[in-house]
């Protein structure tokens, strides 16, 4: 114990330097200094978490010295004259009190002016403290309410934007781990890596904020970051309230980092955003505060995690006496508005509700929270966390060594379309008819070589589109925690094949998409744990959600265990809202198809997650813009499988080319079911106009591609081109063209802005004569209106 | 319409009626600049790959080393006669606004090129008041250059314009 201890003493004494360098240069009304002097502040207050012999006075100093400093920052960030004269007192004071401790003698009471207000009855400001500031009032009230959000800066100074760009960056990277992080921790609390790597990652984030000059953040991120550093140490244990304040702490600094970017993309000039920081410090506090004295009694005792938070209240009102007069200790009253805390969320959703013992939020003495009312929920949510456990925090420390280098995408899709044309500048000199009649033997090795570096050079500049679907499997993970907690339900998510590359453009579209489905499944699916047990099922309902290649394409399946889809009520319901007649025989397949109808929703109650009737049509027409296809098998009570069939890249498609007089165009192969030659009396004509082709005894309506889009045509008699059946969705049509030339993959490029209002192309694309083709939009030819397609033929 | 109210309207054709140096082209028998910072580069004309249902003026797309870029004859928007295609006709690749932000490329083609020139302040002057008799709003002035006269024009304003076809309901496409 000597060692640490001597060593504790030196950074003590080095940190007290560093203040009264600091302190010695401040001046009145003046900004700088102020961050500086809470970095050390707070250092020293990090450097007293965990050793248990702290003289009380010493904690209720710097906890002082602290509450001054939030005060200042929360009014205008400047020192007053009356701060800068309390510093120094506050300084020598300081001084000698750790001289006496560390000398093993007691230290004298600090003076009466400086501890926090201990009742919440005696609101006296001290003397040394010149405003009431909001801060002040937060750290002391005892109740949730008066915790007023902060207003916080988001504001981006014009010269900055490539700095902000980077902490951006970096920060929504830094978040997703510490997310990732708890929701391991949460499966595994003891779990010391991945402790390590949540503890790195907010000292990261604090440094970054620090860089940014963000002070209100920077306090945050310190409060976490001690949390952290105390169970790191073994002082505390992590247990449900503070992966919940953690992961509160997570969202309030994606919002803030979500709202800069926000910022930097537009030319708004939004200053402030209101975050529940206040609140968030405080109760970080409160949860050290009680794990410190509660620590060494209570965490051998506790094996489960989630039994912490609702046996430690009774420790600190044991440990503390009750605050009587001024000059009080200041841990006491900080649990107080913990034990609010605790109590006001326990009614949410309890399962068995038990009464909520309202003199507790009154009272500032800590009562214990029901421990009961909280408990199911917390069980079913660690375990929904646990499937993905190992994975993640493989990940997380993988991620942080991996060679990564940021790349702007502007940047990306330039060095792609430079391939591109690299590619198409080689074709041309190998197939120039100059080049083409040399027979030097050397001149056709080093084509050769050109083209194998060229075609190496073009699928490696493609695999940089592809992504991992990692990311969004993950976020995957936090929705299924939260949608459990709220839910009541015991839901388990197992992640398969998060290692699947997909186009990056194909992953962020995919998000909202597996969001929906998700939720659907955490709601409609699963059912509540009573019926799964008189089912016979697991308590634990499970969501699997999996990625892999199939054919060309990639799969990703999300399947639950849950009741299944009823086809009986779907139909009904089908025949309620309208969508089918009730002499209408489908089978199975088309009774699931009609969940994708827009405005369907058989959830019988309408819950604030899913079920308003919009959702699985939007799922649907998600997919499909890019190229997707999704299926639905189900059972009842088995339940129900959807599968999402994706194209690898939505860079490239196979395309048929057609001709049509001199202009050529591109059907994306997967939308052409068939095309043939029709022979005399296939086509049949409605009214002298409407053309019709009978395949395979169904008439599909034909629309002469020619015609419409006034190209003349050099084929009039259908005889002789050619029909090509396309199809989206149920629907299918023919095109009738002149020829057909080819199948060949392009690259899909955009056509731009200024054909935005067209609906006949879905794209264009290099031909391998240099010719733009344009790719035809399948979707919108089949479901052209007839008044303005058929009509002009 | 007087410039002024004009360059209020767009911020973009302020920027273009400012002296600099400018690119000088000959459709038909008239002569227009335009700022030679929003020219890409000169190009011959190449096979142009039509795009049906889209204004006259619009001439298709082009691939431009790879990229598909849209071409447009200012001749047919400006009502122009449009001459045989000669040797000196030519495509002026610029580099405009696009509306949903960044750049865009946008070709236009020309008669023929015929010089980089430097406008001084005094060499430019307002858009006189056509009294209606034709579209001017898409000029920023006129420069004088020796006894020509050159009129500046503002491409993103033009090309702004361009992609305003009649549109089809949407919700037609999901029905």
């Amino acid at each position: 114990m000597t060692s640490p201890q001597v060593d504790l003493h030196a950074t003590l004494d080095t940190l007290l330097q560093q203040i009264g360098l600091e302190l010695a240069f401040v001046d009145v009304t003046q900004e700088n200094g102020i961050a500086g002097l809470r970095e050390q502040v707070l250092a020293i207050a990090g450097a007293l978490d965990s050793p248990a012999d702290v003289p009380e006075p010493i904690r209720q100093a710097v906890t002082a010295a602290r509450s001054w400093l939030d005060e200042r920052s929360a009014a205008d960030s400047r020192f007053t004259a009356e701060t800068i004269t309390s510093f120094n007192e506050w300084h020598s004071w300081l001084a000698t009190a750790l001289t006496a401790w560390a000398h093993g003698q007691s230290c004298a009471a600090v003076p009466a002016g400086w501890s926090v207000v201990a009742a919440p009855s005696a609101v006296t400001p001290p003397a040394t403290t010149p405003t009431a500031a909001p801060a002040r009032a937060a750290a002391i009230a005892p109740a949730d309410d008066t915790f007023q959000d902060q207003k916080v800066d988001v504001s981006v100074t014009a010269g900055d934007t490539e700095l902000v760009q980077l902490f951006c960056a970096e920060a929504q990277d830094l978040l997703q781990d510490i997310e990732q992080g708890v929701l391991v921790l949460e499966a595994n609390p003891s779990d010391s890596t991945t402790i390590n790597t949540l503890f790195r990652a907010f000292h990261t984030f604090k440094g970054n904020v620090g860089v940014m000059n963000l002070v209100v953040l920077q306090q945050l991120t310190h409060e976490l970051e001690s949390l952290l550093d105390a169970a790191r140490r073994g002082t505390f244990q992590l247990g449900r309230e503070s992966f919940d304040v953690i992961l509160a702490g997570e969202d309030v600094l994606k919002r803030y980092v979500e709202e800069m970017s926000k910022l930097l993309g537009s030319n708004e000039q939004k200053t402030t955003i209101p975050l529940p920081i206040p609140r968030l410090i405080a109760k970080v506090r409160g949860l050290l505060a009680q794990g410190r004295s509660a620590a060494p009694a209570a965490a051998p005792a506790q094996a489960a995690p989630a039994a912490t938070p609702p046996a430690t209240p009774a420790a600190p009102a044991a440990a503390k006496p009750q605050p009587a007069a001024a000059p009080a200790p200041v841990a006491a009253p900080v649990p107080a508005p913990v034990v609010a805390e605790k109590v006001a969320p326990a009614p949410v959703k309890p399962p068995q509700p038990t009464a909520v013992p309202a003199p507790a939020a009154v009272t500032p003495v800590p009562v214990p929270a029901p421990p009961t009312s909280a408990a199911p929920v917390q069980e079913s949510a660690d375990i929904a966390s646990a499937a993905s456990a190992p994975k993640a925090q493989q990940r997380s420390s993988a991620s942080t060594s991996s060679g990564i280098v940021r790349v702007d995408t502007l940047k990306l899709d330039s060095l792609i379309d430079l391939v591109g044309e690299l590619v198409i500048a080689q074709s041309m000199v190998v197939q120039n008819t100059e080049v083409t009649t040399l027979t030097d033997g050397h001149l056709s090795r080093s084509l050769g070589q050109l083209r194998g570096i060229t075609s190496d050079l073009q699928r490696t500049a493609m695999s940089l589109r592809m992504v991992p679907i990692r990311n969004t499997f993950q976020k995957m993970a936090r929705l299924v925690r939260d949608l459990a907690l709220q839910q009541g339900k015991d839901i388990q998510l197992v992640l398969q094949g998060e290692d699947t590359e997909l186009d990056r453009t194909i992953v962020e579209e995919l998000g909202d998409p597996l969001i929906h489905m998700i939720r659907n499944s955490a709601d409609h699916g699963i059912e509540p744990v009573e019926q799964r047990l008189a089912k016979g099922k697991d308590a634990a309902g499970t969501i699997t959600l999996r990625a892999f290649h199939q054919g060309g394409f990639i799969v990703i399946e999300i399947k639950d265990d849950g009741r299944g889809l009823n086809p009986d009520r779907i139909r009904a319901k089908a025949i309620e809202r309208g969508l089918i007649r009730a002499e209408d025989s489908l089978d199975e397949e088309s009774i699931f198809e009609l969940i994708f109808a827009p405005g369907f929703s058989t959830a019988e109650q309408v819950t604030d997650l899913s079920g308003r009737g919009v959702g699985m049509d939007v799922v649907r027409r998600n997919i499909e813009k890019m190229r997707g296809s999704v299926e639905i098998q189900s059972e009842v009570d088995r339940g129900t499988t959807f599968t999402i069939s994706l194209p690898l890249t939505l860079a490239i498609i196979e395309g048929l080319l057609v001709g049509v007089g001199d202009q050529r165009y591109i059907v994306p192969t997967l939308s052409v079911r068939e095309s043939f030659r029709p022979l005399p009396g296939m086509v049949s004509t409605v009214q002298g106009r409407g053309e019709m082709v009978s395949v395979r005894g169904r008439l599909t309506p034909m629309l002469r591609l020619g015609r419409h889009l006034n190209t003349p045509s050099r084929a009039t008699d259908p005889t002789q081109g050619i029909v090509v059946v396309v199809e989206s969705g149920q629907e299918s049509r023919c095109l009738f063209v002149d020829e057909l030339i080819g199948k060949q993959e392009v690259v899909i490029k955009n056509l731009g802005d200024m054909f935005r209002n067209q609906t006949e192309f879905a794209g264009a694309a290099i031909l391998g004569d240099g010719r733009v083709g344009l790719i035809l939009d399948i979707n919108s030819l089949v479901k052209l209106k007839s008044k303005n397609g058929d009509t002009a033929a | 319409m007087k410039p002024t109210t004009h360059q209020h309207a767009t911020s973009q054709s302020a920027v273009a009626a400012l002296p600099g140096k400018y690119l000088t082209f000959t459709l038909g028998d008239e002569s227009y600049g335009i700022p030679v910072l929003k020219v890409r580069e000169i190009i011959r004309l190449c096979p142009v790959t039509a795009v049906a249902n889209m204004p006259e003026h619009v001439k298709g797309v082009i691939n431009l080393r790879g990229k598909v870029i849209p071409l447009v004859d200012l001749r047919a928007k400006f009502r122009l006669p449009i001459g045989t295609d000669n040797e000196r006709n030519c495509i002026v690749v610029t580099q405009i606004a696009a509306p949903s932000g960044g750049t865009r490329l946008y070709g236009i083609v020309v008669d023929g090129v015929e010089e980089v020139a430097n406008f001084v302040a005094e060499d430019i002057e307002p858009t006189p008041d056509f009294g209606g008799a034709l579209d001017a709003h898409f000029i920023t002035g006129m420069a004088k250059s020796g006894s020509a006269v050159k009129t500046l024009i503002d491409l993103d304003k033009i090309s702004s314009e361009d992609g305003t076809i009649p549109i089809r309901e949407l919700k037609d496409l999901h029905s």
